[in-house]
């Protein structure tokens, strides 16, 4: 086993399978869905953060 | 975050061949990880060059981390004389790629991808081994955790 292989390895022991099983009970489509949703809920969370800040300078 | 069901709809509506590889791919394929951009490898004959410039040209897009003003047309000339485009969009960032490490061109892809249905698009997305083999060849240390996760997945997986 070569050093990549070990840290690779390493990494998995952090892996949570539970949030893989959830996505694999999924359609590709709604997998693709959930991914959009949370990435547009995390773009409009930062602006509100940005503003919330700007507004307490 | 790129509008990827926008994305998938312009890019299905002129028929483009491309197949889907990085983290999107990996969404499809099942890995819960965010990813910010979509990275797609996309045939390079002409007449796809064509449809490309069709599907995405009226998005505005532009070399990513180019300084504003520098001149970059979005043409097929321009597409025949690079390879691989990091571009944003009105939709967000997308990647477009000649090639990529570990995997080579859409030709050399095409039969190590899967075909899928989403947002009412057909669409090739790479399938999990190679994903896999692709993320190795890059060698990038971001990767490393995406790797660990993928060869778990690839354990549990059933594409659906």
């Amino acid at each position: 086993m070569n050093s990549i292989d070990e840290i690779i390895e390493l990494y998995k022991r952090d892996v949570d399978v539970t949030l893989i099983d959830e996505c694999l009970k999924r359609t590709v489509e709604e997998r693709l869905r959930a991914l959009q949703d949370f990435g547009e809920a995390i773009d409009q969370l930062r602006a509100q953060t940005a503003k919330a800040i700007d507004k307490s300078k | 975050m790129t509008n990827l069901s926008k994305l998938l709809c312009a890019l299905g509506k002129a028929d483009v061949d491309f197949i889907l590889v990085g983290g999107v791919a990996a969404a499809a394929h099942g890995s819960p990880r965010l990813t910010q951009d979509v990275d797609i490898v996309y045939r390079r004959g002409a007449d796809n060059l064509r449809k490309l410039v069709s599907a995405l040209g009226s998005l505005h897009p532009y070399l990513r981390g180019a300084p504003p003003g520098l001149p970059f047309r979005f043409d097929v000339e321009t597409l025949q004389a690079g390879l691989n485009f990091t571009l944003t969009s009105d939709l967000g960032p997308i990647d477009l790629l000649g090639e990529i490490a570990g995997g080579g061109s859409y030709e050399q892809l095409v039969d190590r991808s899967i075909s899928a249905d989403a947002f009412g698009v057909r669409c090739r997305v790479l399938d999990l081994e190679t994903l896999i083999a692709t993320k190795r060849a890059a060698g990038r240390p971001k990767d490393i955790e995406a790797i660990a996760e993928l060869e778990i997945l690839r354990g549990r997986s059933g594409f659906r």
